[in-house]
């Protein structure tokens, strides 16, 4: 698979937010984010409604636990950073469950956080891109039934089946929708008929 | 009495770009002599010289050299942005501090090196965005094999395929490599509007000669038709380039006798201005605080907002923006344009860079 090009995101005035305590590592991080040209908050010992504004969170993983983002693990709306002091397999399974789409190794010194910026808003955009490609095939592959519905009410008029498939692209195109949104709608269009017919 | 201050002076004397290191070093070593002059300073500096000979793996030993075995904590140096971040571990570790008096590609703010020359919102964009409505936007970028050709060339193409030009072709030689052969053949077919020269020292000299040569057997290459720029060759590599470097644009933040340099100060190229500069600021920040020349950048620079020229937050300087073409052996100003602060993230200037919009068409 061809990988999409990466977008250099714009971080002049972005907010970040350090979920740690205050520590020479925030210090340190709050130093380079600076100079990137992001503001920057810390926060500790939770995340509340300030999450709302931000566009990148850096976390704790040494203390982290779930409740500490106003969001269900793994769902937050932007791009989670986790700064690992302790390479302890469970706080890393920890940090990966509760989201981390990059990491930066404490103790953070003079350089790191751009490029934990830069991959976390790749991962990010990424996984964001993937979810909703996954959410759209399935939604495609639950209407499958629905488009063999419409071939084949399509067919009872006469038609061939490869016919009748190839009449229903003609029509989801000159109705500009998808394929299966046509199917529905034929569908919807022949109950309807059966309806009218009922009543009669 | 004076304090004596030890400060490492870290310049390869020979190699590929001795040229700029000397430089540099005669810049520096100006800036020492006029403040051991001064009898309102309570600082005399006394240079710790280092050689690496151009060889990349010797800049981080040398530097640990310095700040280990002397008393120096401040070492004014490197010229390639390769031995710059092969220093910046060992500054870290002593707790000194580089000063870097050559344009570089941005994308860094070290806690521990200040910035004196230009980064691309000071040299590159404004150049690109007096080039294109000039000359046209269709660009052909060359580029010596390391960091500075690849993200200058990175930013070049972002920039023009922003402003909806195109890019041609893209090549790089090995530092200190004079094949150019293949470069200047394909010049020939792709027939831009422009050229991008971030080559360094022989590759870049050898590339200039061959594409004058070019010029002379096609009048689509003479500079008026399709210039060469550049946004590191200044006055100090003129005598190595002759008169290949007749027509190359610069852009740089000062040029022989050209007004507006921060500070005082005549110089023979903006690299050896902006090494002057460096040692001056170090000596304002020592000058009458005993014990500060052990202390780590971040304390020097500490209610400093505002009074140097060092920007407290990006360790960066603002500079003029002058677009310069050499002619008759010297560069002659063409646009002019005031200080800019550097933004070495491209964060913070109207030249931020914004993602070009494309139409989606399903």
């Amino acid at each position: 698979m061809k990988r999409r090009p990466i977008r250099i995101p714009n971080l002049g005035g972005a907010q970040a937010i350090i979920l740690h305590r205050p520590h020479a590592t925030v210090q340190a991080l709050s130093r380079q984010l600076t100079a990137i040209g992001l503001r920057v908050a810390q926060v500790w010992p939770e995340l509340g409604p300030e999450a709302m504004a931000a566009d990148y969170i850096f976390f704790d993983a040494d203390m982290g636990h779930d409740a500490m983002f106003p969001w269900e693990p793994g769902q937050s709306p932007i791009p989670m950073i986790a700064l690992i002091g302790s390479e302890a397999p469970g706080r890393i399974e920890w940090s990966l469950k509760a989201g981390a789409h990059a990491q930066l190794l404490k103790p953070v010194g003079d350089s790191g956080a751009y490029s934990a910026l830069l991959i976390a808003r790749d991962a990010f955009d990424a996984q964001k891109a993937l979810s909703a490609e996954i959410a759209d095939l399935r939604r495609r592959l639950e209407e499958r039934q629905t488009v063999v519905r419409a071939v084949t009410l399509l067919a009872a008029r006469g038609k061939s089946e490869t016919e009748a498939y190839a009449q229903l692209r003609r029509m989801a195109m000159a109705w500009r929708i998808s394929f299966e949104d046509a199917a529905a709608r034929i569908v919807a269009a022949q109950g309807e008929a059966d309806d009218r017919t009922r009543r009669r | 009495m004076k304090r004596r201050i030890e400060l490492g002076l870290l310049f390869s004397r020979s190699g590929s770009y001795s040229l700029i290191s000397e430089a540099c070093r005669s810049g520096a070593l100006a800036a020492i002599a006029t403040i051991n002059s001064d009898a309102a300073l309570d600082i005399t500096l006394v240079p710790v010289e280092r050689d690496p000979a151009g060889n990349i793996d010797a800049y981080a030993p040398l530097c640990e050299e310095i700040l280990r075995d002397t008393g120096a904590r401040h070492v004014v140096g490197c010229v390639t942005s390769w031995s710059r971040k092969e220093v910046i571990p060992t500054v870290e570790k002593f707790g000194g501090t580089l000063w870097y008096a050559v344009p570089y590609e941005g994308f860094e703010a070290s806690d521990h090196v200040v910035y004196t020359h230009a980064c691309p919102n000071q040299h590159l964009l404004p150049l690109l965005d007096w080039v294109m409505p000039a000359q046209g936007r269709r660009a052909w970028l060359a580029g010596s094999n390391y960091i500075w050709g690849w993200e200058m060339n990175r930013l070049a193409r972002e920039r023009i395929s922003a402003a909806g030009g195109e890019v041609l072709g893209e090549r790089y030689l090995p530092i200190g490599s004079r094949e150019v052969g293949r470069m200047i053949d394909e010049l020939r077919y792709a027939r831009p509007d422009f050229i991008l020269n971030s080559l360094i020292g022989p590759s870049s000299y050898e590339f200039m000669a061959a594409y004058r040569a070019l010029g002379q057997e096609d009048p689509a290459f003479r500079p008026d038709r399709c210039p060469v720029l550049s946004c590191n060759v200044t006055e100090c590599e003129l005598p190595a380039l002759g008169l290949a470097a007749e027509g190359l644009v610069a852009a740089g933040p000062y040029f022989r006798g050209v007004p507006g340099w921060p500070g005082e100060g005549n110089f023979g190229s903006s690299h050896e201005a902006a090494a002057f500069s460096a040692v001056m600021e170090l000596a304002r920040l020592l000058d009458g605080r005993p014990g500060a020349e052990n202390w780590p950048l971040s304390q020097l620079l500490t209610g400093e907002r505002g009074r140097g020229i060092v920007d407290p937050e990006t360790h960066h300087t603002a500079l003029p923006v002058i677009i310069a073409r050499v002619e008759g052996g010297a560069f002659r100003p063409l646009k002019r344009m005031e200080a800019v602060a550097g933004d070495p993230y491209l964060t913070r200037s109207r030249h931020a860079l914004v993602a070009p919009t494309l139409k989606l068409v399903s």
